[in-house]
């Protein structure tokens, strides 16, 4: 594979490629996917301290209500640091395919709750099927905690069902909006009467909630339960249709290809099998097709982690990360909705991207890109007013040339950037002086091409 | 250029997070232009439960309905029939001035309950089976618009009713921080080298389109608000800070027809009454503050005010303490010249409910952005709003 291909491949199937582990990599697409996914065969789970929760009991926070009320208060500030394990790991994480599906899955299966425990194990589960069997998976999510918190599965009982949970099932799960009716809606809401969870967050059925009657979902009808709506969910090929198309829009082009799709929905549809889909993807001829590199507009995390991949960087000041995050517009663990974040126009407007152009510099270089005017002076001057940058970090600018010490300084803009530039802007960008590496770095993300990927 | 100017101008470059205290001479504010009018939107995400809003608290159904959840102590009645949640009493003053209109049973055929696609058939004003990827004030643009910042959004990102077919509002929480970023000397080199020449569709061109416009609108609004307009006190929450600053620019006669905010937690499927009591608080609260500020500044006469929720909620209560997703809502328009103020119908019977148990609509949405368009804003609403609407006559 040629580097264009390689660094799209990395940038789809992670945060893309640093050149000093071009020569590391086999030399077939074959071998090259292949490896990819013997890396992610292996799961590492987020855990981050939670021994506030030790030995804490119902029974003890029912008779200790202003204990319970610091506790929830406790475990929101957990949330932030569950945040920061999940970026750290999309920084470090050998499993770089898993990982990545393991973004794309929080933004399908959307959730979201203050309850910190309850979140970890909802990302595990996630991270646990990501490359699975999704059947299984969709399974599983029914039965968490967290989401049967958020999407008020608990409430749903026999004599007043809640229909929140199996609305979103069906229009944004599995299978899109329009594809069901009311009436299925109101029938599956039954099945998932008596879903419920102690206090650990496992699942627990509760059959005297349960509404054992029969029901008729999609022209069937039987005393189905949860499991059985989502069996009949998915022999609709709507569903492997769906997830192929989700699935194409994140990974290959945000512009759907039927043809393409199609193709994916047929491997799919076979056994739901989700690494069989990936490997149909990431080995198909089309996936590396000139219109597919540099289609994507990265995602705030894509950009984010991308960058402190090219250039690490330690913050100071972990909150910085969150400020970081809400101003980008994505915030893990806390997505505007449960339909998720809309994803590529969408994450760009007038505010986003002056943040995203004003970034790179105010992290990497005191606020500075160089522009050939007045350059020593501004440097002089943002250099005294550091301190009041709001970001503190440390820049490892070593390892940065140590990975592109063979890179020769014109061709620079070949790694960083992904799919072409702008004409006038590749003329623009020859005109740069290269003198050093670290400032054409800066000056090459402070560019809307460095948004694509 | 000199070393003091130097510093000065890089101190406004500097960059994006910090934002320094300008000392900036404000004479040059454009002059306020009487009969321009302006639109404000106000957006309660999440479906906010209408009939505990204006409470129907001579209604047997109703208590019947909600033996937990009806609203019991505090209603502020307001006739016979119907009364204010005890959180809307900052609103009394305009209902009793003629400033507001009550609109029951809003909503539109075949009622979706997702609040997703709800909220986009609100926002594109299209039918419950159609898909439209412009929004309702976004073509509103694309026919009358001139520049991003003739609509502004209170929020860091822009929604889909701000968004035309070829024509985008701006969303801006925070306008100084847009300006400063936008003024670096190497973003300008970048802009007067980029080659637009074809580019619009693609991905990397629309990053271009927003670069620019974002640089040419920071200016304009930068350099044309007052930051002293506003006097008035607001409280202390996210949605007051919203209302403030579209006072601020408001009354600051800015070149802006439309301005877009929103509240949102109004999905209140389990222990409602807490939350709702504290949203309709924070709103009425705000809103309250919002009217006085720009009764002061003599900027009310030319301001109407729209408040809407993508649905209502159902006339049932469920085991939670909570409602589930229902249909047809009432919607509030706030302003000086209103033809009927008061009620503007009776709300729909809590008997006669649709095969959900949720109330019927009888007023259609769009026939109430359609008298905005033609009444209010006086352009046709032909090609801003799809289907044929018969005209209100609220305003």
């Amino acid at each position: 594979m040629i580097q264009q291909e390689l660094q799209h491949l990395y940038w789809r199937v992670g945060f893309g490629l640093n050149p000093a582990n071009f020569n590391s990599l086999p030399k077939n697409r074959q071998q090259i996917v292949d490896a990819i996914f013997d890396n992610s065969k292996s799961t590492s789970p987020l855990k981050i301290d939670l021994s506030f929760m030790n030995g804490v009991t119902v029974k003890y926070l029912k008779e200790n209500p202003k204990f319970a009320q610091e506790l929830r208060v406790t475990s929101r500030k957990k949330l932030a640091d569950l945040n920061y394990a999940w970026l750290n790991q999309l920084v470090d994480a050998k499993e770089l395919l898993r990982e990545k599906m393991t973004l794309f899955w929080a933004n399908h299966f959307v959730c979201k709750v203050n309850h910190v425990v309850f979140a970890q194990k909802f990302n595990n589960t996630l991270r646990t099927h990501a490359l699975g069997d999704f059947k299984t998976f969709v399974k599983a999510i029914s039965k968490e905690a967290a989401m049967l918190k958020y999407l008020n599965g608990k409430q749903n009982k026999k004599n007043q069902p809640n229909e929140n949970f199996a609305r979103e099932l069906m229009e944004l799960f599995t299978l899109g909006e329009g594809q069901y009716s009311e009436k299925d809606i109101k029938e599956s809401a039954r099945a998932f009467t008596g879903y419920n969870h102690d206090f650990d967050g496992n699942f627990r059925f509760k059959m005297k909630v349960h509404d054992q009657g029969e029901k008729t979902f999609f022209g069937k009808t039987g005393n189905f339960s949860g499991d059985d709506i989502i069996d009949i969910i998915l022999e609709d090929k709507q569903c492997a249709t769906y997830i192929s198309t989700k699935v194409y829009c994140y990974f290959v082009n945000p512009k759907p290809n039927k043809k393409h799709i199609e193709a994916m929905a047929n491997v799919f549809y076979k056994d739901y099998n989700i690494e069989n889909l990936m490997r149909f993807v990431l080995l198909s001829d089309w996936f590396y097709d000139d219109e597919n590199i540099g289609a994507k507009i990265k995602s705030p995390i894509e950009y984010l982690i991308g960058m402190v991949k090219t250039v690490p960087v330690k913050f100071e000041r972990e909150k910085d990360l969150l400020k970081i995050q809400k101003l980008l517009g994505q915030t893990l663990l806390s997505p505007p909705n449960v339909a998720g974040w809309k994803g590529d126009k969408a994450w760009i407007d007038a505010n986003t991207i002056m943040v995203r152009l004003k970034l790179p510099s105010v992290m990497l270089n005191n606020a500075v890109i160089s522009s050939g005017e007045n350059d020593e002076l501004r440097k002089k001057f943002f250099k005294k007013n550091k301190g009041k940058l709001p970001i503190k970090v440390t820049v490892d600018w070593n390892t940065f040339l140590e990975n592109y010490k063979n890179i020769n300084p014109e061709n620079l803009q070949d790694y960083i950037l992904q799919g072409n530039s702008n004409k006038g802007i590749a003329d623009f960008l020859k005109t740069l002086s290269k003198t050093s590496k670290q400032e054409y770095c800066v000056q090459l993300m402070s560019l809307p091409e460095y948004q694509m990927c | 250029m000199d070393r003091r100017k130097f510093i000065k101008n890089s101190a406004l470059a500097s960059s994006l997070f910090f934002v320094p205290n300008f000392v900036k001479a404000f004479e040059s504010v454009t002059a306020k232009q009487f009969g321009y009018k302006r639109l404000v939107i106000v957006q309660l995400a999440g479906g906010n439960d209408g009939l505990n809003t204006i409470i129907p608290h001579n209604n047997d159904l109703y208590y019947n309905a909600r033996p937990q959840l009806a609203i019991t102590k505090g209603i502020i009645k307001l006739n016979d029939d119907l009364g204010f949640h005890p959180s809307l009493s900052p609103l009394r003053s305009l209902f009793d001035n003629g400033e507001l209109s009550i609109i029951n049973n809003v909503g539109y055929p075949n009622p979706v309950r997702s609040h997703f696609r709800s909220m986009d058939i609100w926002q594109t004003a299209s039918s419950s089976n159609e898909y439209l990827q412009s929004g309702w004030l976004g073509r509103y643009l694309d026919q009358h618009g001139k520049k991003p910042y003739n609509a502004l959004e209170m929020d860091e990102q822009l929604s889909l009713a701000m968004k035309g077919e070829h024509f985008n509002g701006i969303a801006t929480n925070d306008y100084k921080v847009l300006y400063n970023t936008a003024k670096d000397p190497y973003f300008k080199k970048v802009l007067n080298h980029y080659n637009d020449a074809h580019l619009s569709e693609h991905n990397l061109g629309y990053l271009y389109q927003t670069m620019i416009e974002a640089e040419s609108s920071a200016s304009y609004i930068f350099e044309n608000t007052n930051v002293k307009s506003s006097q008035e006190s607001y409280p202390q929450n996210g949605f007051a800070k919203q209302l403030k600053s579209v006072a601020q620019f408001i009354n600051s006669g800015l070149d802006t027809k439309v301005f877009y905010t929103s509240l949102g937690g109004f999905d209140t499927h389990a222990s409602q009454n807490n939350k709702q009591t504290k949203l309709l608080s924070q709103y009425a609260e705000s809103v309250s503050a919002f009217v006085k500020d720009l009764k002061r500044n003599n900027t009310f006469e030319d301001t109407l005010i729209l408040t809407f929720s993508e649905f209502g909620r159902r006339v049932k209560q469920n085991a939670a303490n909570g409602t589930d997703h229902g249909a047809a809502n009432n919607v509030f328009v706030i302003g000086e010249n209103l033809k009927k103020a008061g009620f503007y119908n009776d709300l729909a019977s809590l008997s006669d409910l649709d095969g959900n148990g949720d109330l019927k609509y009888n007023v259609d949405f769009r026939s109430v952005y359609a008298t905005i368009l033609s009444s209010w804003l006086n352009v046709s609403a032909e090609g801003i709003i799809p289907s044929k609407q018969k005209t209100l006559n609220f305003i």
